[in-house]
């Protein structure tokens, strides 16, 4: 895949929000995942040091991983009102997932909320890889 | 009878089969897993856009849910969801049936609430501004909103188990508030014993806020009565100025849906369970196992934080009121006409073959929907039946409708919840491009504040099917009863 190629687009849904993420191997597209995620929901930046913290995810296979890894990136920000910066997957495969990440806090001074995410669904879940590259249907619930 | 019309989705195997039975009923017959027919409430004018996406894969997919009775139902104002379409509804035998989190929502028990008041248009269309300034001041919305009030661990667990009472017993409402809302606003069962840390730490701080989306506070005028008689038991006359709520149980509910949801999923692909799912987002568990249980008291909780957060906003809607407006309680005359959620599952008692059984219905974007002189009503409703709240979008009207006793007889006493959607959000934001919808609006008489800057867009009036035709649908059906039609004159968002 072209370094260029942009990392998501939006699939159209009439009530929710779907998006395909496209990454050149399995650990990139979680990675575009996370930050497409992000993207949709916040934006702005913070002069704050970032934090950091190592994040472990457990699934069934690689749909249920990307889901849970997605909902855990979703409850930093909902739940601790941390923006997830920055991820870099250490170690994948289809059961398990070791990341670290970068944090900063959330500022209603420097960062505008976009979209309400309510939860990263199951609904057409798919984690496939296409040739060079692997890509990633997901539905959010906003 | 019209003829057969076929179509496949595209990214589905399925092919659906859709026949029109009259005007107003389309059924999908029973074919491959299905378990049961689908069956569609709509007209030729709103069929064609719910045949542009999936929504109809998705009321065959719940057809092959272990247990469900009857038929898999929709409201006409079906539109693609998450499993489970919005404005489905479908009913389960508490012995063989699944419960199934997908089915009620991540927005456990999102409804609607409706307040009357003693003022007229004439005096506060003057003053809309102003009241919509004072009213986005005081009530915390949009993403993430927090509230007045912080909740400690023991506070926040008696609203999951208390509901609307917990409000009303802490001076934030009138005890007459709970006679005239859905169960009394508590539904029994809850435990907050089963919730996750995570679920509780979210609930802490948002009881009392609006959120964001499709979410509102509005303020509205009675612009038509269509059944006088029932408009006086509701208290609405022409010209009357009410306010219109719609939110739900907040970043609370939509934890403990995504927290079962794994779970589930989890016991599922563990071979706890030995069916096959078209969709995961349908993972479910039998009602009366361990699993179907907690999710059911949990859920509780849940449904008992939307309503204590609806009589909160309530509240704090008529402190606001009262202090912009210079007005006494006595003149203001604030007061519930009623609350009603449309994204639930519950265990009710229905007819089927002749016989009275209890079942697990799940409304997923519907309303119940009951006829006058049914038991579960308020006296004061008994003679003129359920009042239907029925929102529409920033720049159509809303509808209040009776209970219809069709509802019992067709769709488990359901029926739709409000206009559905037409247009995927990004589409909404493309079509709006370069065009300021706020002062659109306002060309209309309807004074917006929101504070997401794509809301306005996204949630604009093209966004949305004509709730007109799926009110006519509802009341032709006899699934509820036209009553009245509220106009909007300003409005609140996330």
């Amino acid at each position: 895949m072209h370094s260029k190629t942009p990392t998501f687009s939006f699939l159209d849904h009439t009530a929710d929000l779907g998006i395909l993420v496209r990454g050149r191997n399995l650990e990139k597209l979680f990675e575009n995942a996370a930050q497409a995620m992000m993207k949709i929901m916040v934006k702005g930046k913070a002069s704050q040091t970032p934090k950091r913290r190592v994040l472990e995810v457990y699934g069934q296979d690689l749909p249920d991983l990307m889901v849970r890894w997605l909902g855990e990136i979703l409850y930093i920000f909902e739940g601790e009102e941390e923006i997830v910066t920055h991820t870099s997957i250490g170690a994948i495969s289809p059961s398990r997932l070791e990341a670290e990440l970068k944090t900063v806090s959330f500022d209603p001074a420097r960062h505008e909320v976009l979209c309400e995410i309510k939860a990263v669904t199951y609904h057409q879940i798919e984690v496939t890889q296409k040739g060079d590259h692997w890509e990633s249907r997901i539905v959010f619930d906003v | 009878m019209g003829k057969p019309d076929r179509f496949r989705c595209i990214g589905n195997t399925m092919d659906i089969t859709l026949r029109q039975l009259d005007e107003n009923r389309w059924l999908i017959p029973k074919r491959g897993p299905m378990r049961v027919p689908g069956l569609i409430f709509s007209n030729q004018d709103l069929i064609k856009a719910v045949q542009q996406d999936q929504s109809l894969v998705q009321v065959a997919n719940v057809a092959t849910l272990p247990g469900i009775i009857g038929h898999s139902l929709a409201m006409p104002d079906i539109h693609w969801g998450y499993g489970f379409p919005i404005g489905g509804v479908a009913a389960f035998d508490l012995d063989e049936g699944i419960v199934s989190p997908g089915g009620v929502g991540y927005d456990i028990n999102c409804g609607c609430r409706l307040m009357t008041t003693h003022l007229q248009v004439r005096d506060i269309q003057p003053l809309i501004k102003k009241l919509i300034s004072a009213l986005f001041k005081d009530i915390p919305t949009g993403v993430g909103s927090r509230g007045a009030i912080r909740l400690s661990k023991s506070d926040e667990k008696k609203v999951a188990v208390q509901g609307a009472a917990w409000a009303v017993k802490n001076g934030l409402g009138d005890p007459q508030d709970l006679e005239r809302t859905e169960d009394h606003g508590t539904m029994e069962g809850a435990d907050p014993s089963v919730l996750s840390e995570r679920a509780l730490k979210r609930g802490e701080e948002q009881l009392g806020t609006l959120g964001s989306g499709n979410h509102f506070l509005e303020i509205q005028t009675v612009e038509r009565i269509y059944d006088p008689i029932k408009a006086n038991a509701y208290n609405l006359f022409e010209g009357q100025i009410t306010v219109f709520i719609h939110t739900g149980s907040r970043g609370f509910g939509h934890q403990i849906c995504d927290d079962f949801l794994k779970e589930m999923s989890k016991s599922m692909a563990n071979g706890k369970e030995r069916f096959e799912l078209p969709d995961r987002q349908l993972a479910c568990a039998r009602i009366k196992s361990d699993l179907g249980r907690r999710y059911f008291t949990a859920m509780a909780c849940a449904a008992n934080y939307a309503w204590c957060n609806r009589q909160v906003l309530m509240h704090r809607t008529e402190e606001t009121l009262l202090k912009a407006l210079a007005l006494t309680p006595e003149e203001l005359r604030f007061e519930l006409l009623y609350d009603v959620c449309h994204n639930i599952a519950k265990k009710e008692v229905h007819k089927v073959g002749g016989k009275s059984v209890m079942l697990c219905v799940h409304r997923k974007g519907a309303t119940r929907s009951l006829p006058a002189g049914h038991s579960l009503l308020p006296s004061a409703y008994r003679g003129a039946g359920q009042p239907v709240l029925i929102p529409g979008d920033m720049g159509t009207h809303s509808y209040v409708l009776s209970g219809a006793e069709g509802a019992l007889e067709q769709s488990f006493g359901s029926t739709c919840h409000g206009a559905g959607r037409v247009l995927s959000r990004s589409k909404a934001v493309k079509m709006a491009k370069g065009r300021a919808i706020y002062r659109e609006l306002e060309d209309q008489g309807i004074f917006a504040q929101s504070r997401g800057k794509r809301t306005l867009k996204e949630e604009m009036p093209e966004a949305y099917k004509d709730i007109s035709q799926v009110v006519k649908v509802v009341h032709q059906a006899g699934l509820a009863r036209k009553v009245a039609r509220l106009r909007p004159l300003g409005v609140i968002k996330g």
